[in-house]
């Protein structure tokens, strides 16, 4: 069982979230591969562009290899009745045999920030080395590919949508994109930039000047890359996702040689610290070994079908509760700067230790009217140095429809401060002010609450979790209380009730999983609003309840989900 | 078993009317079971006292091979292979697969040995 199970998860054709690696097996076998795919799955078929390419200007789509033929893959997947969507590389690709980049526009390997070329063990443990994306070859080559494969659509009328991907790496905390590049061909393409933005000529004897140019020079080939795409394939086109693989960076690649590998717990924390972070994952590059127990569980049961399609919009999950389990949070942060103000504040350190894993953080607010709805219940957290003047307005708009936000004024412009003031003017609002460790405002308007306060005076304050402890004691947050390990991990979903289960306002599953190699223990506390329900499906691991809740055992790779009713309070 | 570093030489920089000479730095530094413990490289460093502990950099490839060779002796590694960004980049560039890029250590390396460990025989063990 536990084979098939890791099979699922691991097959070099299907990777995992649903891909299907067209050109790793045999056009005889792909009828039956594509059966083995769930039929209410969409099926996400990663484009080998490079795979495609023999010579510059010469694409093919079958009719020399019968691994390239793109018109026979769908129609069989159309035959079967199968939903699917291609992904197109905007970056260089880690899954890729070059990054993606055929074999005759891959001149220069890139080089990321360490100085090492980009190589990349794939699920077969075979060496991906990347091409750098700045080589002015490799920009014909995927605006030839582009124009090719419109056409290719459009003659034989194939009305399936695609999906930019810009593929990104985790390295010592920090997302990197696989655009990044310090090679030769970057350092070209840098110098006739600046002689073309600077035709007067620029001396960089500043590191920081020359830094920001270079960024900028980077967003602005990367930005090309997409628009070109956009604009080949217009029709079909439905924007970017960036995808952060799994195993895939520099340092990755020398861990995952060694003889012990990656750990399970390593890779825990790390989609862990992706979820939270709203960043989305591919787990193609990990093997079979790599993707056993814990891992093979985290990504089934936390990024399986229902997710991966809500990522690309496929379906979303209703904005009330029904009968079944949907990812439950309770706090949302906004701020595109690397959550510098959040960690300063004692904000994410108060969250992880009195909310782990239930808050999300994003760059961008996705105000949308599915988003608003189902994410209603949720406190919003700005950050003043993170808000244009859009999204302030949005900002102020979620208050006006009775949410509950959070703004942190640090680093507010000046013009949006003078916003906020009027808008608090202009709307009559009666601001109670308090002033606990920074000055801090409260203004209700119906259900709305808008907070505000200065984050930055928190920074030197050796006791600034109090504060968050008062904040959020105060937006009476009701969750159980968990006591556990930081290696254990647990990850929060909420459903409507049944008719039997009418005393409850809700329902909440935690799952619980340790990735590692030590017995571990964990206590939760229901307190008044909680009553444990049930344990659902425990593996080398055991629940007994108590009194005040619930004491949980886990052997080594165990996990363990427990339902708790969430009721009013009496 | 032997620890392998990779290191690259970086020239010498003006930052901030702040003067950094040439400098050897450690870029990766691990062994079969892992990546070896920043803290420990930072307190292992200070068998150089000229070296930037912090930045883990050094002024020559001499002081970088004594650093190596005294966290091969701290953890009881029979040699320490020195491989520079360069060299593993050359090396990269040829392989293929996880066998061919473990190989290129060995190909590409310079290899410090850790002469008190091979000393150290089973005897000795017994009986330290």
């Amino acid at each position: 069982m536990a084979y098939l199970e890791n099979a699922k998860h691991s097959d070099p054709v299907r990777p995992g979230e649903q891909w299907f690696f067209y050109w790793k097996t045999s056009a005889a076998l792909w009828e039956s591969r594509i059966l083995q795919f769930p039929k209410e799955e969409v099926i996400f078929i990663p484009l080998n562009w490079g795979f495609h390419g023999d010579n510059p200007g010469s694409w093919d789509f079958g009719s020399t290899l019968p691994e390239r033929d793109l018109l026979r893959l769908t129609g069989l997947l159309t035959h079967h009745g199968r939903k699917f969507c291609w992904i197109l590389p905007l970056t260089a690709a880690p899954h890729l045999p070059n990054g993606g980049a055929p074999a005759f526009a891959a001149r220069t390997l890139a080089v990321a920030r360490s100085g090492v070329h980009y190589a990349v063990l794939d699920n077969e443990m075979n060496l991906n080395k990347m091409y750098s994306f700045f080589e002015p070859k490799i920009f014909q080559a995927f605006t030839e590919f582009l124009k090719g494969f419109g056409t290719f659509l459009g003659i034989n009328k194939i009305k399936s949508p695609v999906w930019g991907a810009q593929f990104y790496y985790f390295e010592e905390g920090e997302l990197n994109s696989f655009f990044e590049d310090s090679s030769f061909a970057f350092e070209q393409g840098f110098s006739r930039y600046l002689k073309k933005n600077h035709p007067d000529g620029t001396e960089l004897t500043n590191p920081f000047l020359e830094n920001e140019l270079k960024e900028n020079f980077s967003k602005e080939v990367s930005d090309l890359f997409v628009t070109t795409a956009e604009a080949a394939l217009g029709p079909f086109w439905m924007g970017v996702r960036k995808i952060v693989s799994l195993g895939s960076g520099p340092r990755e690649t020398i861990l995952r040689s060694i003889s012990s590998g990656k750990s399970q717990l390593e890779y825990t924390r790390d989609i862990f610290y992706h979820f939270v972070n709203s960043n989305w994952i591919s787990s193609a590059l990990l093997s079979t070994d790599e993707k056993k127990e814990c891992l093979s569980w985290i990504l089934g049961e936390h990024f399986g079908p229902r997710e991966i399609e809500e990522k690309y919009n496929y379906q979303s999950y209703n904005s009330g509760l029904v009968e079944e389990f949907k990812p439950f949070g309770v706090i949302e942060i906004f701020n595109h700067k690397k959550q510098t103000e959040c960690l300063k504040s004692g904000l994410i350190s108060y969250l992880d230790e009195s909310f782990r894993w239930l808050y999300h953080v994003q760059e961008k607010l996705p105000f949308t009217p599915e988003w608003i709805d189902s994410h209603h219940q949720k406190v919003k957290i700005f950050v003043g140095a993170s808000l244009d003047r859009t999204t302030f307005a949005q900002m102020l708009k979620l208050f006006l429809m009775g949410q509950t936000v959070l703004l942190d004024k640090t680093g507010l412009g000046e013009g949006l401060d003078k916003k906020l003031q009027i808008f608090l003017i202009e709307n009559n609002l009666k601001i109670q002010s308090v002033n606990y460790m920074t000055p801090t405002q409260l203004c209700e308007l119906g259900e709305g609450k808008l907070i505000i306060f200065e984050g930055e005076k928190l920074h030197e304050n050796p006791a600034k979790e109090k504060f968050w402890g008062h904040i959020f004691k105060f937006l009476n947050l009701v969750q159980p209380e968990i006591k556990m390990d930081h290696d254990v991990f647990t990850m929060w979903r909420i459903r409507g009730t049944s008719s039997h289960e009418l005393s409850y306002l809700d329902v909440r599953r935690v799952n619980i999983y340790n990735p590692t190699s030590y017995k571990k223990t964990v206590t939760i506390k229901t307190n008044k609003n909680f009553a444990f329900m049930k344990m659902v499906d425990p593996t080398r691991a055991n629940a007994k309840s108590n009194s005040h809740g619930v004491d949980v055992e886990l052997l080594p790779h165990g996990k363990i989900a427990l339902d708790f009713g969430h009721y009013e309070e009496r | 078993m032997s620890l392998q570093l990779i290191y690259h030489f970086q020239t010498s920089q003006n930052q901030d009317t702040e003067f950094r000479p040439a400098s050897y730095g450690v870029v990766y530094f691990f062994s079969e079971s892992g990546f070896i413990d920043r803290n420990l490289l930072k307190e292992m460093s200070k068998t150089v006292p000229e070296a930037d502990h912090e930045r883990l950099t050094f002024l020559s490839l001499d002081d970088l091979k004594i650093f190596a060779l005294r966290v091969c002796q701290e953890i009881g590694e029979l040699e320490v292979r020195l491989i520079s960004v360069q060299d593993y980049n050359i090396g990269l560039d040829g392989a293929k697969d996880i066998k061919s890029f473990k190989a290129l250590f060995e190909k590409y390396g310079e290899l410090v040995q850790n002469d008190s460990a091979k000393k150290k025989g089973l005897f000795s063990k017994l009986f330290s």
